[in-house]
């Protein structure tokens, strides 16, 4: 088991390694920093000296293990857009992004289980097929239309809600939170569901076809056939069975929650990571693109390890097949 | 009479009902320091917060400042400023000449991205608290109108926090802070997310609106933006997109505020490349004035004006708009007229067109990808055969600077608000010592331009000077060194009760807002 974890490890750091390899051999496709940094009347002085300054003259390969080793020691760089320290400014960002990603992930799994098991039981009433159809939409309309459609007609038509931001926030000194004011959670709304109705549709689908195979099957008969309630038989014999691939497929999509948080946090102006990154490549802000891009799939890999490593738990035989690969 | 002067007084420095404004705009600035970034964002925002020894009117013309007169020195030598007595920055400091050579030092050093401003200046005295000298190498009139966007910082102040000089690689106090002696000063800073400016209660002036508290706050989606004004949650945004601005104009309780800019568009040739980048085969055809002229007459403006930027934008045929100082008057381009551009495409021997590269930003100016998606059928419809790319305007530079370019299309704003500016930038022989011609992509290269140009910058009678610059703006158009399509528009949402002053240099002036009701 050790060694397999060990094994998995390696493996991990192995990808994170080439992940870092294939971004930084694109950044220069992305632009040139310079551009940016300096105004229309710089001179050449100013560009090599800049240029130079910044390391942008060395070949991609240096910059990278000159990146790792610095990264290694906490330090991600400083970014060029801000002229502050790349982890100051993730660390300042990443509540909101998570904040938002909580709420659409709770959002997504309440509703879509709730909805999944609805569909289900009723499965050809009327209610249920309409939930079915309105599921495609979310299924199939990309994010950033949901939004605008969203901020169209809660934020301009009805103005109920706000069409951007994050409203009011606490400062707990390490931690901003919208969930304290008022402004702050109505913020949530929209964004929430704009995020979350790709996962909730997912988890919806899922949960609805699992409930439907497990219903027929015998130990449910029998549970129905020694006379339980029908709330005992659905929720407490079936659902329960159901819940596995439900919760690998949840842990799995957070990931996904925070990492495409980027097209919500755009439309909606939420000042998360992912307009950060999307800021970064505008402005071919080399060291925050590079930070936000190892984060993620860090954080992907970690999820994937172990999801990985619980499998193992579960199931024996994959130790043994491990043991021989 | 004593109390009508007298409400006039407190009227001036306690303007009535002071109110917030909350606006949005798509680019933050990177910086706060006035010396560390040289764009329109950051500009913008420190005008409110800095201040030079001169300013810009509501109409662009140049006024005192901090600087209550000039006067030359000697036969040309330099400037005598006589500064302002009794200003204080934010943090209580005195205004003095000390900080205007500090300011200079900073501003002109090789860590500074403005120090191009100060490439005439020989030296900078300071004979007394409120008198400062700056020499200039030669004669330099136009010198006091280039200096507007010189921001005056306070010497004691950069130096207990440590940012003497501007820091753009790694940032320091003046980053994030600022002590200015303007209008407002900057309460809260978060960089790419919010900031809040408050109204500077010790400012010497009184030409001041009522806005007490503005926050801004950048929205990079500009349908974001234009919701968030639908819904009453920004005051003022700029710009709306030119397609979504009737639909604006028509809502409830906001309005549209159209103007033109400082910046002209044009197109661009290589004048210097010896086979096309793009092309099949040996020579240049674009070295022929013909075939610069044919595209100029092949581009139809006017239809490009009236369906792509709905008629918001105005033609032109030199390198500057009407508003700038040293706009030749009466000027005709070259109309839209797609049969002469065939009959000197074939005078020139290329009856039958050639392949070319055609080139475009996609994000850099209003509507940029559509404006050549026209052009580009255009060009194909006198018989030429553009291979037309677009890209984002962080590769786009480079790809210029590299020399990988037939035709381009530029947008030029000049920093100085005058004529001789682009003709510097874009008209020169490149030449790097001198730093001249740094933006001339194309190489072109007129020897009497060369000529004219330090004459241009040296000349003090506006007469003679003018009569050089119209030498150059018809030598552009005979030559067609550059094809100059037309002025790009202003186009800014406010809500209705806001009253507010639009200069073509799209600067926002905080101080000329007041909100009602």
């Amino acid at each position: 088991m050790l060694a397999y974890i060990i094994r998995r490890a390696f493996q991990s750091v192995i990808v994170l390694l080439a992940v870092g390899l294939v971004a930084f051999s694109m950044f220069r496709f992305v632009g040139d920093p310079i551009e940016q940094l300096l105004g229309q009347e710089r001179t050449v002085q100013d560009v090599e000296r800049l240029r130079e300054a910044l390391g942008l003259n060395d070949p991609f390969i240096v910059q990278y293990a000159s990146f790792l080793g610095r990264a290694l020691q906490g330090d991600f760089g400083i970014s060029y857009r801000q002229s502050r320290p790349v982890a100051d400014i993730i660390l300042e960002r990443a509540p909101a992004t998570l904040e938002l990603a909580f709420v659409s992930g709770f959002l997504a799994l309440t509703l879509g289980i709730a909805l999944g098991v609805f569909t289900a039981l009723r499965r050809d009433g009327w209610a249920a097929n309409i939930i079915m159809s309105a599921s495609l939409i979310g299924v199939s309309l990309p994010t950033f239309l949901i939004g605008i459609l969203l901020i169209y007609v809660f934020g301009v038509q009805l103005q109920w809600l706000p069409t951007f931001g994050r409203g009011e926030v606490v400062d707990l000194g390490w931690w901003t939170t919208g969930f304290l004011t008022a402004s702050g959670l109505k913020s949530l709304i929209l964004p929430s569901i704009t995020l979350g109705l790709f996962q909730m549709t997912l988890i919806m689908r899922l949960v609805r076809s699992e409930m439907l195979e497990v219903l027929r099957q015998d130990y449910v008969r029998f549970a129905r056939a020694r006379g339980l309630s029908a709330r005992a038989v659905n929720f407490r014999h079936a659902l329960k069975n159901t819940m596995i691939p439900v919760i690998t497929v949840t842990g799995l999509q957070l990931g996904a929650i925070i990492a495409f948080a980027i097209i919500t946090e755009t439309v909606f102006q939420w000042p998360g990571v992912g307009l950060l990154f999307i800021n970064a490549v505008q402005f071919v802000d080399i060291p925050v693109m590079a930070a936000y891009l190892m984060l993620i799939s860090v954080m992907f890999v970690l999820i994937n390890l172990i999801v990985d490593v619980l499998y193992v738990w579960v199931d024996p035989r994959l130790r043994i097949d491990g043991r021989h690969a | 009479m004593r109390t009508v002067l007298t409400a006039a007084i407190l009227a001036a420095a306690l303007p009535a009902g002071a109110a917030e404004l909350r606006f949005a705009s798509t680019t933050d600035p990177n910086t706060l320091d006035p010396n560390a970034g040289n764009s329109a964002p950051v500009f913008s925002l420190l005008g409110n917060v800095y201040e030079g020894l001169v300013r810009r009117g509501r109409d662009m013309a140049i006024e005192p400042a901090l600087a209550t007169s000039w006067e030359p020195i000697g036969d040309g030598e330099g400037w005598r400023f006589t500064l302002r007595e009794g200003v204080t920055f934010h943090g209580g400091e005195a205004f003095t000449s000390e900080d205007v050579v500090f300011s200079y030092e900073r501003a002109s050093s090789e860590e500074s991205d403005t120090s191009s401003w100060f490439a005439p200046v020989s030296r900078v005295e300071a004979p007394d608290d409120f008198t400062v000298e700056i020499y200039t190498t030669a004669p330099n009139p136009i010198f006091v109108d280039s200096i507007a966007n010189w921001m005056m910082m306070d010497s004691g102040w950069a130096a207990a926090n440590d940012a003497e000089r501007p820091n753009i690689e790694q940032g320091n106090f003046a980053t994030l802070n600022a002590n200015g002696t303007g209008p407002y000063r900057v309460t809260e800073r978060q960089p790419g997310l919010r900031t809040v400016l408050e109204a500077y209660d010790g400012w010497w002036g009184d030409d001041r609106g009522n806005v007490e508290t503005a926050v801004f706050t950048p929205v990079q989606n500009s349908a974001t933006a234009v919701a968030a004004l639908l819904s009453g949650e920004l005051d003022l945004i700029e710009p709306v997109p030119v397609q979504d601005a009737g639909r604006v104009d028509q809502a409830d309780g906001v309005s549209v505020i159209r103007g033109i800019e400082a910046r002209v568009i044009m197109l661009g040739f290589p004048h210097d490349r010896d086979t096309l980048y793009g092309g099949e085969g040996d020579g240049n055809p674009f070295q022929d004035a013909r075939v610069r002229q044919a595209v100029a007459h092949a581009v139809n403006v006017p239809a490009i004006l009236q369906t792509v930027m709905r008629g918001s934008a105005e033609p032109v045929a030199q390198l500057v708009s009407p508003a700038m100082r040293g706009y030749t008057e009466g000027l005709t381009g070259y109309d839209y007229n797609p049969d002469r551009a065939r009959e000197l495409l074939a005078e020139a021997g290329y009856a039958d067109g050639f392949p070319f590269s055609f080139r475009c930003p996609n994000d850099r100016y209003l509507n940029d990808e559509a404006v050549c998606t026209a052009i580009n059928s255009m060009l194909a419809q006198v018989g030429l055969d553009p291979r037309f790319e677009t890209m984002p305007v962080a590769n786009y530079w480079p790809t210029l600077r590299a020399d990988e370019h037939d035709v381009y299309l530029l947008g030029w704003s000049p920093g100085t608000f005058d004529a001789e500016h682009p003709i510097r930038f874009l008209l020169s022989t490149p030449n790097e010592e001198k730093r001249l011609g740094s933006w001339n992509f194309g190489g072109y290269s007129n020897a009497r331009i060369d000529e004219l140009l330090p004459a241009i910058q040296s000349e003090i009678d506006d007469t003679a000077r003018q009569a050089m610059l119209d030498e150059v703006a018809n030598i552009l158009v005979d030559d067609a060194a550059y094809v100059p399509l037309y002025v790009q528009p202003l186009v800014w949402g406010v809500k209705d009760g806001v009253d507010l002053v639009q200069r073509p240099d799209n600067f926002l002036q905080l101080r000329w807002i007041s909100v009602n009701g």
